[in-house]
């Protein structure tokens, strides 16, 4: 894979790999400061990423997540699992009712476990299979179905609560 | 994953996530359709998965658009050229400096009184400097008012 074709695949990983990262830090500005981070990493060293071993979307939010989890072991621990409420929401464009879904399913997402959120985000949010998911998040694949639908489970359950 | 001598009346469980997202095999999917065809409740919990899987991939998560990425992919290249070019141009600086500091000192032509002068000047001069520059790199990084625009 040339430089340009890396490149952009990544901007349009840009959006994904920010909301994985939000889920994680539970703070914008951290998410972008990590997705940054995460391109500057690949793009220094592109070799790194071999296309014979699967596509670039997983290989890259592993990236993003374990530079993730290192922002979170520098930081306090107790920031880690709170989603700031001042998360941008939709623009100008979106139906009322729209944004009000959003808000409420952010809410919702809030109130999950990390691991719940980062396996609906990448399932959901990002449509990878359970295969993609299994090497994002380095867990056995037979493991991701049940996690998937914990973590469903456990999100209808917070938005009938909001609801 | 589930074995594959689970009874079509017990409850689908897990199987309906993985129903959704159309991650089963031949017969878990048919165990599945069965399954919920007399089953009301697992019925309902897979259409609330459908919606609840539809409703977060049309949420806005991120914000930030492709633009933005790009834009700092770029800012990120432009940087590292930029810091590699200010690197090349002080050591080249510093080399000059060098060289002439070398000679400036073992030079036979100026006597070791005027030397010392010139030192004391040329040193105090760049005491000043540094001393100027210093606070003016402090004051920059904690000027809470620097990026207002007048």
């Amino acid at each position: 894979m040339n430089n340009q074709d890396m490149r952009n695949q990544l901007v349009q990983l840009g959006n994904g790999a920010h909301a994985l990262a939000l889920q994680m830090l539970g703070n914008t500005d951290d998410a972008t400061d990590a997705v940054q981070d995460a391109f500057v990493k690949v793009l220094n060293k592109p070799d790194a990423y071999d296309a014979n071993t699967g596509p670039l979307a997983p290989w890259f939010l592993r990236v993003v997540r374990n530079h993730c989890i290192d922002m979170i072991r520098r930081r306090r621990p107790e920031n880690a699992e709170t989603l700031e409420p001042s998360d941008p929401g939709p623009g100008p464009e979106d139906s009322l009712e729209g944004a009000q879904r959003d808000q409420l399913l952010k809410r919702s997402l809030a109130k999950l476990s990390v691991e719940q959120r980062q396996i609906i985000v990448l399932r959901d949010y990002m449509d990878l299979s359970y295969a993609e998911i299994a090497d994002v998040l380095e867990i056995a694949g037979g493991t991701v179905m049940s996690r998937l639908h914990r973590a469903r489970m456990a999100l209808k359950e917070e938005l009938s609560n909001h609801g | 994953m589930v074995n594959g001598s689970r009874n079509i009346d017990d409850h689908v469980g897990e199987l309906l996530s993985g129903y959704v997202d159309g991650e089963l095999t031949q017969q878990q999917r048919q165990l599945v359709s069965l399954h919920c065809e007399n089953c009301d409740e697992c019925s309902e919990i897979l259409a609330r998965l459908r919606e609840l899987r539809q409703s977060v991939g049309k949420a806005h998560l991120s914000e930030l658009g492709e633009d933005k990425w790009r834009e700092s992919m770029n800012d990120n290249t432009v940087k590292t050229t930029r810091q590699i070019g200010w690197l090349i141009f002080i050591a080249g600086l510093l080399a000059v400096g060098g060289i002439g500091i070398v000679g400036f000192l073992f030079s036979d032509e100026i006597e070791i009184g005027m030397k010392l002068i010139i030192i004391a000047v040329y040193g105090g001069l760049a005491t000043l400097f540094f001393s100027v520059l210093r606070q003016r790199l402090i004051e920059r990084k904690t000027d809470k008012y620097k990026d207002v625009e007048i």
